[in-house]
């Protein structure tokens, strides 16, 4: 302790130096608190902003689609749970061995997932999106850090192509694209919810930031289809397109008293569940396309001209010679006639009865008559693109205009404002709005027709089906049939095309209290036959006989009341 | 009378600073604290400690409880031992820094070769450099008190000897310390009484040789540039930085609550070391800040006041080293706490007494101790007993 430490004799400890440097290390100290001030109170709103980019993130919840079913609640679109695989690439950390064997269980190549796991630049990247839950475990399971699964949903359809249309078909994202899943997109969707949280590095969620906004399910959306008609339909629309070669086709069953579209068929078309290759598969011909009706239409000429009162169905009109001439232009018949009845030009499909029916009229009431039927104007079904049809202004008809229109030409329909033109006469005379949705209750119509003339012109549709009439194929089997067949040359760019025709039928049963109207279209047959009585027909006999059983409608006749004639005389148009 | 007293009386007979110690204790049981707090996260994600939570915990608390036995012992010696024993310390330290940059000896940990495994710790040869360093530079000033003034005989072989404890320490490389290690050693020859004309030349040739360095190596350049704008490149060369200083944007006046930080969750890297006054600032705000920059500067205070009240007492080894083991703290704070705020280059300094390493409490420890006894021996002396 006492050891003798060598204290030299001059020592110099000048006081002022150490008060400097005790000010320098003060300084410094108070150079901290200031910076500290300033980036704990007026550099915080830049900070907070840079740490929440960094690890506040915004989730999404899902909210679960709602489900689209038939009349019966069948399901026709419904959501089922599969989950997508995405990473971090900046936090991933896996052995080669690791990548292969998720690339093995993604069944992708190694170098594509090391291509996803090199973007260092983002925080979030796809590696899989959509499998199955089982698989996602068996990656997840693998135990790579910065991997991640996420819930999502997949769209299924269990009527695949034979609803397609109509139920249409969402995006990765589950955004409706087509159809229904389109047009109540909002309403299928219901509102996703969100949860705005802290995560750590690894990803766990840490903390919520605010209120967890629940996710709003969707609403189901109950469609007025029937599963099994619409099989039904579809199966035999699919039978006659084949068999008859045509490009195309259609059918609508309706509901005759409530307008409720039962089943609505289209052809071509494709697989909801994988929609590819849908380079003109993807159109509702029955909604969105129009087509020159030709002699489905003369029944609305005919009930206008009862309904002037000038005409009753007994009232006679001279086709002879089966050629009118009206200005340089000239009508025919198919099959020249003599004298006719009213009912016997339905029945026979007769031009020149219809032209010369026509002719007595008023422009302005025919076209009323028209409008009130509703050509011209969409049926607000409520599906995306409805066309509209073509019904041109009655100021600037032409007599022969007049006269065409009479039997379909030069005016313009879809199938769906055709099939629910006829509820006139299953309904007398009361139009009735139609509905792809399930209705609670049998919406009012509009009168266009008094009872008397929509029963007399359903009488007259019965003789269609009847020996005598274009459309024998018609009938069925213990019920009574009322209906019109269709047969027009299709328009092309230069005016109508020789050899393409719409073949169309359109028919209600039992004819003595209809419950269901038939509309059956087949565009461009091209076997040869093409005949409305021959190729459309047989569809409508063969649907409604099946539907009117499934729905279990009492007969109207004996089960052997079907007469086939020997000779049938099937109808035709002539270029005009 | 006194002559009768018993050992025991006679140490009770002059008291010791007891702000001294309860400051020194407050700070450890801060940083206690705070490393667990900031290595709850880092230790569970880590396979190398187990995923224990507590891992770094339980370290630094023993850590924590060696180091105050050490400064226990440290206490018992004189000061006139430590100024005995100043060159051969001084030698000691330059020994352990040659022998941790010998490959398979000394311990790289991230590209640095700054420890020795002794069995079951890793010793940080260049902390207890400071402490050697402080006793040596003050010894050195007292023996060539006479010729400080001269160029040649004063001041150019205490160039010499930093430069060789600069090289070596640069070798690992350690720059931090070094930087402690010169700021201690100019501030002695400072008090001193160093000529005024070759410390203003020192001082102007310092930035430049600073300058030098950082040009000289990319890894210190890199750390530079992420310091001057780390939200130029914030995944990059900033992203230490940058996470430091959204911790302190988060924290505001009073913080987001102990143990609630987000940034400790692996974002911000060495949360617990290096980092470690990013957490402070983040879970107990601007207030946390403050206190402990208020008990660093109380510190630093205090040493500079023992080392008055040395003088007084004409010892003047004694008050170069107590403001030496000042500066060494008050410097070495004020660089981390700078780097972490981004006034300052990342530097791989620790926070004295709080940040996680034992050897850093140790050598903290052990100065601080010192510093008591210098306290403790000048009572002795203005109660007239002997030193």
């Amino acid at each position: 302790m006492r050891s003798r430490v060598i204290q030299p004799a001059v020592i110099k400890l000048p006081a002022w130096r150490r008060r400097v440097l005790l000010i320098v290390v003060m300084a410094g100290f108070a150079a901290l608190l200031g910076r500290s001030i300033y980036l704990q109170s007026m550099h915080k709103g830049f900070l907070q902003k840079e740490g929440d980019a960094r690890y506040s993130r915004s989730m999404k919840l899902p909210a679960h689609r709602g489900m689209i079913t038939d009349r019966f609640g069948e399901p026709l679109a419904i959501s089922t749970p599969v989950e997508s695989i995405w990473a971090s690439p900046p936090d991933v950390q896996a052995t080669p061995r690791q990548i292969s064997k998720i690339a093995t269980l993604l069944k992708m190549k190694p170098a594509e997932l090391n291509k996803k796991l090199a973007n260092n630049t983002r925080e979030f990247v796809y590696i899989k999106r959509r499998i199955p839950p089982e698989l996602a475990k068996q990656v997840m399971q693998v135990g790579v850090p910065g991997v991640f699964m996420q819930r999502e949903y997949r769209r299924y359809y269990p009527a695949g192509e034979v609803m397609a249309h109509l139920v249409g078909f969402t995006g990765i994202d589950e955004n409706g694209q087509e159809g229904f899943e389109l047009r109540y997109q909002d309403w299928l969707s219901g509102k996703s919810g969100s949860r705005r949280v802290i995560k750590d590095r690894q990803g766990h969620i840490v903390e919520d930031l605010e209120a967890v906004k629940v996710p709003q399910d969707g609403h189901d959306l109950v469609l007025s289809i029937d599963r099994k008609i619409q099989y039904l339909a579809y199966r035999e629309l699919a039978k006659a397109v084949d068999q008859f070669k045509a490009k195309a086709g259609a059918a609508i069953v309706l509901d005759a008293r409530t307008g409720e579209v039962l089943a609505m068929a289209n052809l071509p078309t494709y697989n909801p569940n994988n929609p590819v290759n849908m380079a003109g598969r993807s159109r509702n011909r029955a909604i969105v396309d129009t087509f020159e009706p030709g002699s489905t239409l003369k029944p609305f000429t005919a009930a206008a001209a009862l309904e002037s009162g000038h005409f009753t169905p007994d009232t006679h009109i001279q086709t002879a010679p089966g050629i009118l001439r009206i200005g340089p232009a000239t009508i025919h018949d198919a099959h020249p006639q003599g004298m006719l009845t009213v009912a016997q030009v339905i029945q026979k499909s007769s031009n020149v009865g219809s032209a010369k029916m026509a002719l007595t009229l008023e422009p302005q009431y025919l076209w009323g008559i028209y409008n009130h039927m509703g050509f011209g104007t969409p049926t607000h079904i409520g599906f995306p693109g409805e066309a509209s049809g073509r019904l041109r202004n009655y100021k600037g008809w032409r007599p022969i205009e007049q006269a065409t229109m009479s039997f379909g030409h030069g005016i313009s329909l879809t199938l769906l404002q055709l099939a629910r033109a006829y509820t006139v006469f299953a309904n007398d005379g009361e139009l009735k709005p139609v509905s792809l949705l399930k209705l609670k209750e049998t919406p009012v119509g509009q009168q266009v027709f008094s009872a008397k003339t929509a029963l007399a012109v359903r009488d007259m549709l019965e003789l269609v089906v009847q020996p005598g009439g274009t459309a024998p194929r018609a009938q069925i089997s213990g019920y009574r049939v009322a209906g019109k067949t269709g047969t027009a040359h299709k328009l092309g760019p230069g005016g109508y095309l020789a050899d393409k025709y719409v073949s169309s039928f359109v028919g209600l049963a039992p004819a003595s209290n209809p419950r269901l109207i038939i509309a059956v279209m087949v565009d461009e047959p091209s076997s040869g036959q093409y005949y409305g009585g021959t190729v459309a027909a047989p569809v409508f006999s063969a649907i409604m006989a099946g539907a009117l059983r499934m729905l279990a409608v009492p007969q109207d006749a004996p089960n052997d009341n079907i007469v086939i004639p020997p000779e049938d005389a099937p109808e035709i148009k002539e270029v005009v | 009378m006194m002559i009768t007293l018993g050992s025991r009386e006679r140490f009770n007979s002059a008291t010791y600073d007891q702000g001294l110690v309860w400051v020194t204790l407050i700070l450890l049981g801060i940083g206690l604290v705070m490393v667990y707090s900031a290595s709850i996260a880092l230790a569970e994600a880590d396979k190398a400690t187990g995923h224990q939570s507590t891992y770094f915990l339980i370290r630094q608390a023993i850590f924590i409880v060696i180091s105050l036995g050490a400064g226990l012992m440290a206490f018992q010696v004189p000061t006139a031992m430590w100024q005995k024993m100043a060159p051969y310390l001084f030698l000691t330290g330059i020994a352990l820094l040659v022998l941790v940059l010998i490959p398979g000896v000394g311990r790289n940990v991230n590209g640095s070769q700054r420890w020795l495994s002794l069995f079951i710790i890793n010793l940080q040869p260049s902390e207890f450099m400071k402490l050697f360093a402080a006793i040596y530079v003050a010894d050195y000033t007292i023996r060539k008190s006479a010729v400080m003034d001269s160029f040649t005989k004063g001041f150019l072989p205490m160039v010499f000897v930093m430069l060789l404890v600069g090289w070596l320490l640069l070798r690992e490389p350690d720059f931090g310390a070094f930087a402690v290690i010169a700021a201690i050693s100019i501030s002695i020859l400072w008090l001193g009484g160093i000529n005024g004309r070759i410390f203003a030349g020192l001082l102007t040739l310092l930035p430049i040789a600073i300058v030098g360095l950082i040009w000289s190596s990319p890894y210190r350049l890199q750390r530079v540039i992420g310091f001057m704008d780390p939200w130029a490149d914030p995944f990059g060369k900033g992203y230490q930085l940058s996470h430091a200083l959204i911790a302190f944007g988060r924290g505001e006046w009073f913080g987001v609550g102990l143990g609630a930080s987000v940034e400790k969750l692996l974002y911000l890297p060495e949360a617990h070391t290096d980092f470690l006054l990013a957490v402070i600032a983040e879970e107990l705000g601007f207030v946390g800040v403050m206190v402990v920059i208020a008990l660093f500067a109380w510190l630093i205070l205090r040493a500079f006041g023992i080392a008055k009240e040395a003088i007084g007492n004409e010892r003047y080894f004694s008050a170069l080293l107590a403001q030496g083991i000042g500066v060494w703290i008050g410097v070495q704070g004020i660089i981390n706490m700078g780097v972490n705020m981004g006034l300052l280059p990342t530097k791989g300094l620790t926070l004295p007494l709080l940040s996680f390493g034992g050897s850093g409490i140790l050598a903290n420890c052990i100065a601080l101790a010192v510093l008591l006894r210098i306290d403790w021996e000048n009572r002795r002396l203005q109660k007239g007993l002997p030193a």
